[in-house]
């Protein structure tokens, strides 16, 4: 077997092929969103119009190297085929990188009463096997997710039984309670439509997306062919590969090595090597995540308001972004990513880096020299040197601290049992439903205080009372300015208790090989869409 | 010898036994709900409810005491079922004959490239004690013991497939993505194995008997290959059947880094996702094989030098 050296000449030639090329790169993936194309993402994607490829071939095919294994078996119930990244499967609505619901096989939808929501399918929508698209397998797919995945009923907020085909077209949800934000939650890959007929003993996924299952070969990779009976834009490469490297290291390495054509997630530390390197570039796409410090405000001494706020001084989200991220991120000023529309990053209250002021709050506090625990999960990543950091900023206005780190499952257990002070996190939306971030966060009943509040009526990051009618407010109503403004406010009384010390907002790259064009991430990033992906040679 | 061989086997049954206890408890003693943890990682992160936890936990037995829950886990066993993933419907029997091939494919591999390093190098540096190619290859042996496996392993992709282009960096199936993680694999094994023949070999060539060879004018190269190398393999071969049986345990860093499956890698998920019967099960055929082999390599031991005998066998 011969493996690609032709790439020293090919350097050369694109090279030459002009400085519009290389503007064109530098943002060729993503966060352009001038274009109103008619695949409905509002990522159009076609920002490399520039670029001059006229002397250059198209070739029909291309890989992409994912980080997560896309034949798991938890994924038997697709077929066999994770419906995340790769396009073979689709939701009824999906998000756009603005986090906006986009009508994907829904064209529409309307709640029609307290707890019931209608569902107007879109006509003439195809499964891979031939058959159209009906109510029926609308119905089937969903059963499906409630019967195989005991967290569904809950996550949905559907039970078996509840969901109802009214004609070919047209499906009913009664969900069990009020649950304004339904359309949102299934904005979402897990609940993908598909055909009774998958099964994944015959590696077959029956999925409406623009690329079929051509071939599957367990924990390696998952090759595809573009459907050309999809409704929507149909794809530019005939034949499209998912393969699964996990180590970071190894991924960027395949790349250089041109076995692979887009590599997933690249480690910060390579990012210096791919941009000093002419045949690749990379791609940035701003996420519906933030990095933070949770602060827990009901254990001593961070109960203090002045300790808090002397602590959100302490620190310099620029530095931790220009060096640990290497500048994969922006320097944070909330817990909510401004990609949300109703994040109020401009105008909630930010903490500038000021020793002098944090240590004055410090002796105005009650503190009086004890140790904060920063509790750090091991699967963060960076997270152990970004931990250095804080610690390092808060000996600087005279607060020690100590840095756990704990392995995922742990530091779960930790976290919401409340042993330590300072809790390094990132959240982030992976549905549609941005509104999950802060109720998880920040309502007393939410993910990360609901066990202690339950259990003594404390938490760790809820400040409870307005705090929470606000976010219930928010969460309840359907209009996005009533929402914007309950959230608005919600957010500043965070900011004014210092509830967190916000860090940087997250983003997901890519680098890819320059002759690659028009891949499109998501906000979402699992959700990223490859029909408009172009390989040249 | 029967006897030797019964007597082992009990005392393999009493181990076993003993790894499945602290199995059960050591996994119960982690912490980190399994319940939470496998259903949070389903959902891409997001929290799971009360009732979803509940469900799930009495859907899988959780909530009864522990001892019920391990003579359930016992007879099941002693059924021949290791029972199911709490992720997929996979079963743990199918996921463990799955990944068992991977890893014994880049053992054996792994082995060969340390035997064909470490058996020449490790003869040539005992002849020539003290001599240049001894030291030489002293220095690679104790470079090959201290460089990390997955540093080695990326250094390898550098050269073999980014500069010289001729390997694929990582992937598993066909015979050229076997090559890197063997000689990756192989190499820290074959150190040791090196440094162990050498002591051996100078032993053996201390001996009388290779004394009387040369005095009987046999060619240099047969008292050495012939006679001494024989004698000396006899520790070597312990320690190859021992590592043969912790390199089946997966090299997880070398399945991690060239992107290949195996068992030591299922293990690792395993573990993380806290998919508690994988883990027992995997933990328990594990055990399985290092008692089978670590007792193959005694009667192998046995069988190649018949002086050698063991307490309690018979002479």
């Amino acid at each position: 077997m011969t493996y690609d050296t032709s790439d020293k000449t090919r350097r050369t030639v694109l090279k030459t092929v002009g400085a519009a090329g290389v503007v064109g790169v530098a943002g060729c993936l993503g966060g352009d969103d001038s274009s109103e194309s008619d695949n409905g993402d509002g990522n159009g994607g076609d920002d490399q119009e520039d670029r001059d490829r006229s002397d250059q071939n198209r070739v029909p095919h291309a890989t992409i190297a994912i980080n997560d294994d896309p034949t798991r078996d938890d994924w038997n119930h697709y077929g066999g085929v994770t419906p995340y990244w790769t396009n073979i499967l689709e939701p009824l609505v999906w998000v756009s990188n603005e986090m906006e619901l986009v009508p994907w096989l829904a064209t529409e939808w309307e709640q029609t009463g307290e707890r019931t929501w209608e569902f107007s399918l879109r006509e003439g929508v195809q499964f891979h096997n031939g058959e159209e698209v009906t109510a029926d397998e609308v119905v089937f797919s969903f059963e499906n997710i409630l019967d195989e995945y005991v967290w569904a009923p809950g996550w949905l907020h559907l039970e078996s039984g509840n969901i109802e085909a009214l004609d070919t077209h047209l499906v009913e949800f009664t969900t069990t309670d009020p649950f304004p934000t339904f359309p949102g939650t299934i904005a979402h890959n897990m609940v993908a439509i598909q055909h009774p007929d998958r099964d994944h003993t015959e590696d077959r996924v029956i999925g409406t997306g623009p690329f079929q299952v051509e071939e599957i070969e367990q924990h390696q990779e998952v090759r595809t062919s573009a459907f050309e009976d999809y409704w929507n834009d149909e794809p530019i490469l005939e034949e499209l590969t998912f393969r699964v490297i996990e180590d970071p290291n190894t991924r960027t390495l395949s790349l250089e090595n041109r076995e692979i054509d887009v590599a997933l997630a690249p480690p910060r530390s390579r990012i210096a090597s791919i941009e000093s390197d002419d045949s690749l570039y990379l791609d940035r796409q701003s996420r519906p995540g933030a990095g933070y410090v949770g602060i827990n405000i009901h254990k001593s001494p961070t109960d203090d308001v002045a300790l808090r706020q002397a602590l959100n001084h302490a620190i310099s989200q620029e530095t931790i972004v220009d060096t640990i991220l290497e500048g994969v991120g922006d320097p944070g000023r909330g817990p909510i990513s401004p990609i949300i529309y109703w994040s109020a990053h401009d105008e909630i209250t930010d903490y500038e880096k000021d020793d002098d002021l944090g240590a004055e709050l410090v002796s105005e506090s009650g503190y009086d020299g004890e140790t904060l625990e920063i509790l750090v999960a091991n699967d963060l990543v960076d997270g152990r040197e970004m931990a250095q950091v804080i610690q390092g900023s808060l000996d600087g206005i005279g607060v020690n601290s100590d840095i756990q780190v704990l392995e995922r499952a742990a530091y779960s257990e930790a976290e919401r049992d409340g042993e330590a002070h300072l809790i390094l996190k990132e959240s982030g939306s992976n549905s549609g439903d941005a509104d999950y971030i802060i109720y998880e966060g920040f309502h007393s009943e939410g993910d990360v205080n609901q066990r202690l509040y339950e259990e003594e009526g404390t938490g760790l990051h809820n400040l409870g009372g307005e705090v929470d009618d606000l976010i219930e407010q928010g969460f309840q109503t359907g209009d996005e300015d009533e929402k914007a403004a309950a959230y608005k406010e919600a957010q500043q009384h965070i900011a004014d208790e210092a509830v967190t010390i916000p860090l940087y907002y997250s983003e997901f790259i890519a680098a890819a090989h320059e002759n690659i064009d028009g891949a499109n991430l998501g906000a979402v990033p699992q959700f990223s869409r490859w029909t408009d992906l172009e390989h040249w040679e | 010898m029967w006897k030797f061989v019964l007597q082992r086997s009990v005392s393999a049954v009493f181990v076993l036994f003993g790894v499945s206890v602290l199995t059960f408890l050591l996994v119960f003693f982690t912490p980190g709900d399994p319940a939470e943890t496998i259903l949070r990682q389903q959902m891409g992160g997001q929290t799971p409810s009360a009732e979803a936890i509940q469900q799930f936990r009495s859907d899988q037995g959780l909530n009864d005491p522990i001892p019920v829950q391990y003579v359930d886990w016992v007879t099941s066993i002693l059924q021949g079922d290791l029972g199911q993933s709490y992720h997929s419907d996979s079963s743990v029997t199918q996921l463990i004959i799955d990944n068992l091939w991977p890893t014994f494919e880049l053992a054996l591999a792994g082995m060969a490239v340390a035997l064909l390093i470490a058996v020449p190098t490790g003869v040539i540096s005992a002849v020539h004690k003290g001599g240049r190619l001894d030291y030489g290859s002293q220095l690679a042996a104790l470079l090959g013991l201290s460089m990390p496996n997955f540093w080695l392993g990326y250094l390898l992709m550098l050269v073999f497939a980014i500069y010289l282009s001729v390997l694929p960096t990582s992937g598993y199936g066909t015979i050229d993505q076997l090559v890197l993680p063997a000689i990756t694999l192989g190499t820290g094994m074959a150190a040791i194995i090196t440094r162990l023949l050498r002591s051996s070999m100078l032993e053996v060539l201390d001996e009388e008997y290779i004394r009387t060879a040369r005095s009987k004018g046999l060619r240099e190269r047969i008292v050495v290959y012939k006679h001494a190398l024989r004698n000396a393999l006899i520790p070597v071969i312990t320690i190859v059947g021992l590592q043969f049986g912790y390199l089946l345990n997966g090299a997880v860093i070398i399945e991690i880094v060239f992107q290949r499956p195996g068992l030591g890698r299922l293990l690792i998920d395993s573990i993380f996702a806290r998919d508690y019967p994988i883990v027992q099960g995997l933990v328990l055929v594990i055990a399985v094989l290092f008692v089978v082999t670590n007792f193959l390599v005694d009667v192998a031991y046995r069988y190649v030098d018949p002086r050698i005998s063991f307490e309690g066998a018979p002479k």
